[in-house]
């Protein structure tokens, strides 16, 4: 490992500049780094503790009251209807599902590809990912019917050698998220582990100490245990791609295998991949917005160049949503099929078309109209607005696909709108769980991946061509 | 029967038929002395995993479709249709299937009670032998003339022995009434048959041979006489070699209309002059001499005034003159009107000039039914206002109902609550706590229908001679006695003379003796050497029923006589005429059953309540939407109602029907819906029918809404917020 | 059945071996009049609960045969569209079944007929989605049926509680009790040795059930290619019931 840190003392106004815009030129040394970080994690105002408490009842009425009521009452509290027999509650699980992609994408492709500006973030990101999962997966419970049988679903040996049904896309979806939720924790656990050790050797005692100390699996930075550890990660972040793709194209597949019109779409796979990384990036610069204003010290790690950068990839992500919107449009509209048409009628002109032109110009207009300029994008609150947007526009694109498409079918006697019931509490008690998920582990583990940050600090270095300050980055492993 | 049957003559007679696959038991239950036992102690004719089926009439409408019922342990599961029934030949409308829902209803009388002060719905329980005692009272110390039986169209072993009674001690008569009769103006019918075939006995339509049939608004396949035998009949009439022909002149589509190849729907009270239009246009197509009933028949005045165009008419002729079995069915508003009779005979006449009185696919006169010498027909509403004004005169002095409910099936208009205030005394018979009953001083109820011993004479439905039997197929689930045995055991109370005259231990003593006539007779499905087998036989095949076809042709008519039909006249202000209609699925007393409620209706499919028909263009005009509550005002009463726009109603014409708007009878009927009957005049015809369909209304905006309950979808099925209307 | 053999009979061939199946329906719409006698008597055989007025008009009833209709034109030209009868086609490729992660909805090979299990369904309701047909329900609630009418219960048929879906049997237990019967007598079930429910009580006799694969069957007796076609049967899901146009 070679130190090209440039010698301060030759500071000159562009490299200031650099270093001021550049989290990676701007290296402050592992101790103070590594305070900065646990002052963060330790610092909590007394606003934190209100927003928790709220929060948390929300959690305990909206979502664990409302589902208890549910269960015992029945499906019937909720909106849910024939022909709408599924509603919000897997709009949630897609839309839970979506957001918990970017974690991964962010970290893993980024990763992979060795993106810099992603060093500071990867942990937020990878956070919402596991986050997330839990509430697709409450979701996705909420929506059964009998869920206190919904040990059936998993195949585990029993005395009538009764297997779940491999046909359904519903055990491949139960395959997939198991496989993915595991594979993100795993993926979000590794690089958290010399973190771990560094709270665990900067705490003195108590609680906390032993509970870093158990998590940090006696991790001493040794030569050997780095090595092991990058190797993990390597493998990782390589295998979790093909997982991250599948768990949202298996996810379409629910949709796109059944024999319904504008369901029955050959595109679904990787326009729902296309459409869980857009509200994810959505998410993720939210996330990052919100951080590095309550946070201390997140200023430092989270500047306006990692806005721009996410900024750019949104654009980019919501092109390749429209691409893929139109795509799957186009065929169905071209197709002719009368059914498909009347569907395609009712997005437009029924009485929830505003949804539709909504969703498209959050989407697609607002992204595009802002974030292709560098100051806009830069700027952490408009780019927390226009996520925030685009989160709306992926919720209501999931809305589209499953409630307000299930009204039509190919028996128009039974067309009939949904009106959601208890849906929306428990909504917003799986948001607030989220939330609340988040805050607790912004307290207990470091949101910044601070082993990275230095580690990438480190593999930056400036060197002036003659009047020309040129930016170096060095192979680290 | 009126020794002990043991248990082996039991078995024997079980094993002597067999139907459906199952034995059909003569006894079981229904023996008399069968006692309810618990389960661990089940009676022998029950086995485990085996059902019992008995054979049993239908008791949800006059029509007496014979039913087979499937018990299992003790209880009801299931009605069937009785296959060898010559009535419903084993089929059943959804009545019949959710009769259950009343046997078992939740909301029964269960003891006998008497009622603190009237409608107060203060119960308290009696003993059978006190409430016996009160009917004695009530029979020994009231003037005989001041006594008076208000009974239902069925049953009519009831209405024989209180016929038998009032008899006996110079009480007047019975009087029979059901608001079904009243809809389908079945004086109006059986005037119009006397007079145009000869006879006062209802007509039988040959449906099912019948090539080209013009329905003047006879609703035959929703409640008009008997809707399942006259399903059957269109059933076969579709059925043909060459596929028969419906036309349905009517100012809304019913479900009959719906089902018929071409809806005319004409104006109100005009089907008579429509009628005799198309007998001259079709008289003269064929080319023969025009019959003297048509002569004065002005075709175009008709046009004008009904709203059919004479092209329509001139086509409607064409069909008719070229059909081979030409038929024409005159029923329910259009008989009411104030032109009625003439409607009725004009419609007659069509089928006089077809030539098709006692042929195939013509018109016949009913059977006569066993052991009866006349038809008695249920009294009509002028008839019922007359007994209203006894009533009010304080000339009643006793009023004994049962099996009818008047302060439901009667029009407001009538008076018959008031007038219950001038009588002293009213006991009712009722099963359910409806309205009657709960402005009576007492309540003796009597068994359900399926826990019920009983005839039923066919009035319609049948080719044959056919008194159809009811037994009990289940022991009484409640603390209830039958009226008949009420009756008997009082009369026995009061002694003397009058008892003698009556000498039955119970009801099926008199049945039996009732039947005596028919024991040997060779002709018919079963005959016995005694009383006993043949009442076994009564019971396990469902009825006794001539082998032969019994219709009667009448003699041809020569249509000499000049005919006209006045034009319809309506009473009271308003834009629109109102069109009560009877409910096809809850008619007169089916709301108290909660899967009837949930059966959508035909037409509309809507469920669990009222609606007002209105045409949509009227509706978009007026700025009235689906499901807006309307206030619909007549000069006898308003009533608040959900719109439903009905695409097929005349624009002139609102349709409401009738079978909700309880104000008791059960959870399921109570406070739900209105009752059209509240809207009428009193206007008769010659026949003494109410004109029930001559009604001006006015149409009032609420500014409220209320969603009705459709199974349809209003955006498949009307492409409701799509934008469009389709 | 026997297995098919491609080499014998070529695709299209095992296609309509594979149509012929073992129980099936006929419903003639020129005389069906609507009258929903069906709807009643389905419902007391297989103890159907009733939903009550709210959510009947939420598209939750829970009957397993409901009666369709159209209007086609405007007043006075208008006319109803022939009553349709609708319930489970019992399709021999049915969408329904491989989507149910528990097998609840599954295809019996000795009857050739959905069945639904009750006691195995966890309620994701992908089947009901899945039905092009819309014939399957689901009990949001449970529904109360105040004593005594739980007294009508039919022993045979299952009550469904809270979450489960449900649809048209084609009254398996009567099929049941046929084989049953007939077994012990050891002879093959006749055709019109029993019936349907709904065909049963049905006084327009528009519905007919029986043996698909006895020529000799009234169902089968009964076809008129002219006017005989199946519902959407262009997603060839091949199902069992036939309708007859009106006319």
């Amino acid at each position: 490992m070679a130190s090209t840190t440039m010698p301060m003392e030759h500071a000159h106004s562009e490299e200031a500049h650099l270093r001021e815009q550049h989290l990676m030129l701007d290296p402050r040394p592992r101790g103070e780094m590594n305070a900065m970080i646990m002052e963060a994690m330790h610092y909590t105002t007394w606003k934190f503790w209100v927003v928790a408490a709220i929060l948390g009842a929300i959690v305990l009425v909206g979502l664990f009251g409302s589902w208890g009521y549910m269960i015992a009452e029945g499906l019937g509290v909720a909106g849910v209807n024939r022909p709408v027999f599924w509603g919000i509650f897997l709009v949630n699980t897609v839309f839970w599902i979506g957001i918990s992609h970017a974690g991964t994408f962010i970290s893993a492709i980024l990763r992979v590809f060795k993106s810099e500006f992603r060093r500071p973030f990867t942990r937020a990101a990878e956070l919402m990912t596991t986050f997330g999962l839990v509430q697709a997966g409450f979701s996705i419970f909420m929506h059964m019917g009998r869920v206190w049988l919904s040990y059936w679903l998993f195949p585990y040996p029993n005395q009538r050698q009764l297997w779940p049904n491999f046909h359904s896309p519903l055990s491949w979806d139960l395959l997939a998220i198991t496989t993915y939720l595991l594979a993100s924790t795993m993926y979000l656990f590794l690089p958290l582990i010399p973190d771990l050790a560094m709270a665990r050797d900067r705490t003195a005692g108590g609680w906390r100490k032993n509970f870093y100390k158990v998590l940090a699996l006696g991790f001493r930075g040794t030569e050997g245990e780095w090595t092991h550890l990058r190797n993990a990660m390597n493998i990782f972040a390589f295998a979790i791609i093909p997982v991250m793709f599948s768990v949202h194209t298996i996810v379409s597949w629910d949709f796109a295998v059944a024999t319904r019109p504008g369901w029955n779409s050959t595109i679904f796979g990787p326009y729902f991949v296309i459409g869980a990384l857009h509200s994810g990036m959505g998410a993720v610069i939210m996330v990052l917005a919100v951080v590095r204003a309550t946070m201390k010290n997140m200023k430092y790690f989270i500047r306006p160049e990692h806005f721009d950068a996410i900024g750019k990839l949104m654009l980019i992500i919501s092109m390749g949503w429209a691409y893929f919107f139109f795509n799957d449009y186009m065929v169905q509209w071209y197709g002719g099929d009368k059914w498909t048409e009347a569907l395609l009628h009712w997005h437009e002109a029924g009485p929830m078309g505003w949804m539709w032109f909504l969703m498209l110009i959050v989407n697609v207009a607002i992204p595009w109209l802002v974030l292709w300029n560098k100051r806009w994008r830069s700027n952490p609150w408009i780019v927390f607005v226009v996520g925030l947007l685009i989160n709306v526009g992926m919720y209501l694109e999931r809305y589209i696909i499953i409630p307000i498409s299930l009204t039509i079918n190919r028996m128009p006697f039974t067309w009939r709108m949904y009106e959601p019931g208890i849906e929306i509490p428990l909504s917003i008690g799986t948001l607030a769980f989220f939330i609340l998920l988040y805050m607790i582990a912004s307290k207990l583990i470091p949101l910044v991946p601070v082993w990275e940050v230095q580690e990438g600090q480190m593999a930056h270095s400036m060197k002036k061509f003659g009047r020309e300050t040129v930016v170096t980055v060095s192979e680290l492993e | 029967m009126s020794k002990k049957i043991s248990r082996r003559d039991f078995l024997k007679l079980a094993g002597m038929g067999a139907a459906t696959g199952a034995a059909l038991t003569g006894c079981g239950p229904a023996s008399r002395y069968v006692v309810r036992e618990p389960y661990t102690q089940m009676p022998e004719y029950t086995f485990n995993g085996q059902s019992t089926y008995f054979a049993t009439t239908c008791r949800e409408c006059p029509a007496g479709c014979g039913l087979v019922v499937r018990t299992y342990q003790g209880r009801a599961l299931k009605t069937e249709g009785n296959p060898a029934h010559p009535v419903n030949q084993g089929k059943t409308c959804a009545r019949g299937q959710a009769t259950l829902h009343g046997l078992y209803n939740p909301d029964r009388v269960t003891d006998p009670v008497s009622q603190s002060t009237r409608g107060s719905r203060d119960f308290s329980d009696m003993d059978w032998d006190a409430a016996v005692q009160v009917v004695a009272d009530a029979l020994s110390n009231t003037e005989p003339a001041a006594i008076a039986f208000l009974l239902g169209p069925a049953p009519d072993h009831l209405f024989d022995l209180v016929s038998d009674l009032t008899g006996a001690i110079g009480a007047p008569a019975p009087v029979r009434y059901g608001a079904l009769s009243m809809f389908e103006a079945r004086a109006t019918l059986i005037q119009a048959t006397e007079s145009m075939l000869g006879e006062s006995r209802l007509p039988v339509f040959d449906l099912a041979n019948a090539g080209v049939t013009f329905s003047f608004g006879a609703n035959f396949l929703e409640t008009w006489l008997s809707p399942v035998a006259y399903t059957r009949g269109y059933s076969r009439m579709r059925k043909q070699e060459k596929r028969g022909y419906l036309v349905q002149f009517e100012p809304r589509m019913s479900q009959t209309a719906a089902k018929a190849d071409e809806w005319i729907p004409l104006k109100s009270g005009t089907e008579g002059m429509v009628a005799l239009a198309i007998g001259r246009l079709s008289a003269e197509v064929r080319g023969a001499a025009l019959p003297r009933a048509f002569v004065d028949v002005d075709v175009a005045g008709v046009a004008e005034e009904s709203g059919v165009p004479v092209e329509t008419l001139l086509h409607l002729a064409e069909l008719l003159a070229g059909a081979e079995r030409p038929l024409a069915i005159p029923g329910g508003a259009a008989l009411s009107h104030i032109n009625g009779m003439a409607t009725g005979e004009a419609v007659l006449a069509l089928n006089a000039m077809a030539g098709n009185f006692g042929q195939p696919g013509g018109v016949f006169l009913s059977p006569v039914p066993p052991n009866v010498d006349e038809y008695h027909h249920p009294a009509s509403l002028q008839e019922m206002g007359a007994f209203v004004e006894q009533m009010k005169a304080g000339d009643i002095q006793v009023l004994l109902v049962h099996g009818v409910n008047p302060l439901f099936e009667l029009p407001n208009a009538l008076g018959f609550e008031d007038a219950m205030k001038s009588v002293p005394l009213v006991i009712s018979f009722a099963t359910f706590p409806d309205e009657t009953a709960l402005q009576s001083d007492y309540i003796f109820p009597d068994h359900h229908g399926l826990e019920s011993w009983g005839y039923q004479r066919i009035a319609a439905g049948t080719d044959r001679s056919t008194l159809s039997g009811a037994q009990p197929v289940v022991v009484p689930f409640y603390n209830t006695r039958a009226t008949a045995d009420v009756l008997l055991a009082a009369f026995a109370e009061v002694g003397g003379e009058l008892a003698a005259a009556l000498p039955f231990a119970d009801e099926v003593a008199f049945m039996q003796d009732k039947l005596l006539p028919l024991v040997e007779n060779k002709d018919a499905n079963f005959n016995a050497a005694e009383i006993n087998t043949f009442f076994a036989y009564f019971q396990q095949l469902g009825g006794w029923w001539g082998n032969q076809i019994a219709f009667t042709a009448p003699a041809q008519n020569t249509l000499n006589n000049a005919m006209t039909v006045a034009a319809p006249e309506f009473e009271g202000e308003g834009e629109f005429v109102l069109l009560p209609f009877v409910s096809p699925v809850l008619a007169e007393s089916g709301a108290n059953k909660p899967w009837l409620q949930e059966v959508p209706d035909p037409t509309t499919t809507v469920m669990w309540n009222s609606w007002v028909e209105i045409n949509p263009d009227v509706g978009h005009e007026l700025g009235i939407e689906n499901d807006d509550v309307v206030r619909i005002v007549s000069e006898a009463g308003a009533v608040e109602v959900s719109v439903y726009l009905y695409p097929a109603i005349r624009p002139d014409t609102i349709a409401i029907p009738f079978g909700q708007g309880h104000t008791a009878y059960g959870r399921y009927a109570e406070g739900r819906g209105v009752n059209p009957l509240d809207l009428l005049g009193l206007k008769f015809n010659e026949a003494g029918d109410l004109a029930y369909a001559s009604m001006r209304v006015r149409i009032e905006k609420t500014g409220r809404k209320r969603e009705l309950a459709r199974l349809e979808s209003k955006i498949g099925v009307y492409g409701e917020g799509l934008g469009e209307e389709h | 059945m026997k297995p098919i053999d491609l080499n014998e009979m070529g695709a299209i061939g095992a296609i309509a071996q594979e149509a012929e199946g073992k129980w099936g329906m006929v419903i003639d719409q020129d005389l069906c009049t609507g009258c929903q006698a069906c709807v009643a008597a389905c419902s007391m055989e297989n103890n159907i609960a009733f939903v009550g007025e709210e959510d009947a008009s939420y598209g939750r009833s829970l009957q397993w045969i409901r009666i369709e209709r159209f209007w086609e034109g405007e007043y006075p030209e208008v006319k109803m569209t022939p009553f349709q009868p609708m319930l489970c086609q019992h399709c021999h490729n049915a969408p329904c079944e491989p989507v149910c992660p528990v097998f609840a909805a599954v295809h019996s090979p000795a009857e050739d007929l959905n069945l639904q299990v009750y006691n195995r369904c966890v309620g994701t309701r992908y089947c009901a989605n899945n039905c092009p047909y819309q014939v399957r329900v689901f009990n949001w609630r449970d529904y109360e049926r105040p004593e005594p009418l739980n007294n009508q219960f039919n022993p045979d048929v299952t009550v469904r509680r809270r979450g489960i879906m449900e649809k048209c049997t084609f009254c398996l237990q009567r099929i049941h009790r046929a084989e049953d019967l007939a077994k012990a007598e050891g002879r093959e079930v006749r055709d019109g040795e029993f019936t349907t429910a709904c065909a049963q009580a049905c006084p327009a006799d528009a519905i007919i059930f029986g043996r698909l694969d006895d020529p000799e069957s009234r169902v089968n007796q009964l076809s008129k290619p002219d006017r005989g076609y199946q519902m959407l049967e262009e997603l060839g899901t091949v199902p069992r019931i036939t309708y007859f146009k009106e006319g």
